[in-house]
């Protein structure tokens, strides 16, 4: 099975980061998508089918706390598989998101910790590893 | 200012260059390190218990270094790009600095990094609470976080505070 992932950030630094890290991880990936808020992330859920949602909280418009708060209210996408990406430090708010079945992965990450939560997550362990993603040679690019 | 608001803002930084953009900052400037310009800046600005802003400013010759480290070296040539890396950055500390500061159960709000020239680098009469200069390879990194608002001496001057913040 080859995953469709939505990455909802608003830094397009930091989504460029996660899809680098995605593409390396081993993980089989059918289709990316992006989005730079809640709202518009909500869309490319109605819109195409998603496996996987990787969400930032901070953002503007929507954040991620009331997206995957709507998520979770609607029966079709209620079961997706979600992992909050974010600085977000408040216990309070970060045990609120894993209440609502969110796996967190707090920047900054490691590289390794993100494609471990996602295999975790997604529950695929027949990967090929293709190496660090911490290198930034040319070789490495897509 | 008080010296645990500075060892926190020092382990945020360091730790947020480290994992974030692959390179380790030195305690101590060389002399060519003490001498690299700080001629890109950039600022975060935060509200909730309390409210300020984060000052990144970084040698301009290490803004393709960071990028590349981030995105990769075909990225890292658009100029844009590098600023919004750097930009990612400041917003990290900045994200992981005040649950520090504040508290694990304080809920901020972080404003979308700004882009800072030289003239909007200081604002008159702010006085940062904490400072850091590291060296990283041939360039500098500097960090100044000021904050505004009645409660900035309770979150800021409270060891007890600070001190249970940081083990959170």
């Amino acid at each position: 099975m080859a995953f469709n992932i939505l990455v909802v950030d608003d830094s397009a630094v930091m989504r460029t980061m996660i899809v680098r890290t995605l593409k390396m991880s081993g993980v089989p990936i059918a289709s990316i998508h992006e989005a730079a808020h809640g709202e518009e992330g909500l869309r490319v859920v109605q819109e195409e089918w998603i496996d996987l949602l990787l969400l930032d909280v901070n953002m503007p418009v929507m954040n991620g706390e009331e997206m995957l708060t709507r998520i979770r209210a609607d029966e079709r996408t209620r079961d997706l598989a979600v992992i909050i990406v974010s600085t977000e430090g408040s216990e309070t708010r970060l045990a609120n998101l894993q209440a609502m079945g969110a796996a967190i992965v707090h920047k900054p990450f490691p590289p390794e910790t993100l494609r471990e939560t996602i295999l975790r997550v997604t529950g695929v362990t027949d990967v090929e590893y293709y190496g660090s993603v911490a290198a930034s040679s040319d070789q490495l690019d897509f | 200012m008080s010296s645990t608001t500075a060892q926190l803002l020092r382990r945020a930084t360091s730790s947020t260059f480290e994992d974030l953009a692959f390179l380790v900052l030195d305690d101590e400037c060389t002399e060519e390190q003490a001498q690299a310009p700080l001629d890109a800046a950039v600022a975060v600005e935060f509200h909730g218990p309390v409210r300020g802003r984060l000052v990144l400013s970084v040698s301009s010759s290490l803004l393709p270094l960071i990028a590349a480290n981030m995105l990769g070296e075909e990225q890292a040539r658009h100029v844009p790009l590098q600023r919004d890396a750097l930009g990612e950055v400041a917003n990290v500390v900045c994200g992981n600095l005040l649950p520090l500061v504040a508290g694990a159960e304080a809920v901020f709000r972080l404003s979308a990094p700004e882009w800072l020239t030289e003239a909007t680098v200081s604002r008159p009469g702010d006085e940062p609470d904490a400072t850091l200069t590291c060296g990283a390879e041939q360039g500098r990194v500097d960090v100044r976080l000021f904050v505004f608002g009645g409660e900035r001496s309770h979150a800021l001057t409270d060891s007890s505070a600070l001190a249970a913040g940081a083990v959170s």
